[in-house]
């Protein structure tokens, strides 16, 4: 079992009490009416899907039910770095 | 306030589950029991502070913990768990959840020296470091339930009234 460092509650949880959230820092565009088809289609769909370190949500719902924002590595499925919503990716996450 | 029989569940009332349970995890003894009847708050604010002198009680500081009948179930929640007869105070025009939740969820309490080991046939938690003071929203199997530690030897466990005859019977099984 994969144990998982929720930056709210500040300890390792295991995985079976978060659920993931996709890709993250992607902010919506403040005014989606100015955006034509293909830049809309590239804010709702398009995502990186990097091979490794990967920023993304995941969200403790049978914890505390905070969103928070982690650094997994998506061959490892190793978890690098969690921290709170809002807070920038961490230089150096990346190996 | 309404009146619900313990685990009265669509119909369902499981009689069972209003006898205690004695049973035990590794030859060590355990007992699991339908808990008194309580009031039960859901408390959401952004301010602790805000919420703290609204309530006029002193909440728990850390994420995880319950104090004086309150958890801190995460940043901006927190759920009460209180005599029957507490009342929440009247206040409005604050930017504060306060809600009498007292129907929506049942509690069992698991106590003895087994209770760690019958919590950990379930709970992925490393419930033996839950010291008395931590209360944690949590699964056991695939169900939703808040543990609060009381004592070394004693639990609190909450869960959602229509989840709580199948939790009866898988703790039951557990100690069984």
């Amino acid at each position: 079992m994969i144990l998982i460092h929720c930056p709210y509650c500040e300890e390792d949880r295991p995985e079976v009490e978060f659920t993931y959230g996709g890709e993250a820092h992607i902010a919506r565009p403040l005014d989606p009416g100015a955006l034509d088809d293909r830049q809309w289609e590239t804010y709702l769909y398009i995502r990186r899907n990097p091979r490794g370190a990967h920023a993304e949500r995941w969200r403790h719902a049978h914890g505390c039910a905070r969103f928070f924002n982690a650094v997994r590595d998506t061959v490892t499925d190793r978890f690098e770095v969690t921290y709170k919503t809002g807070e920038p990716r961490p230089a150096g996450d990346t190996k | 306030m309404l009146e619900i029989a313990p685990m009265a569940v669509a119909g369902i009332d499981l009689k069972r589950g209003s006898q205690p349970i004695t049973g035990a995890v590794y030859g060590l003894p355990v007992t699991l029991a339908p808990a008194a009847p309580l009031v039960r708050w859901s408390l959401r604010a952004k301010d602790a502070a805000l919420l703290s002198v609204a309530l006029g009680r002193t909440l728990p500081d850390r994420v995880g913990t319950h104090h004086d009948g309150i958890a801190r179930l995460g940043p901006d929640e927190w759920h009460g768990l209180l005599p029957l007869g507490t009342t929440l105070p009247a206040v409005s025009g604050q930017p504060l959840g306060m809600v009498d939740v007292s129907a929506r969820s049942v509690g069992f309490t698991l106590e003895g020296p087994g209770a760690v080991a019958a919590l950990t046939r379930g709970c992925p938690l490393d419930v033996a470091k839950f010291t008395p003071g931590r209360a944690t929203r949590t699964v056991f199997e695939t169900v939703e339930i808040q543990i609060w530690c009381l004592a070394p030897d004693r639990f609190h466990v909450e869960v959602w009234r229509s989840f709580a005859p199948w939790l009866w019977h898988a703790l039951a099984e557990a100690i069984g």
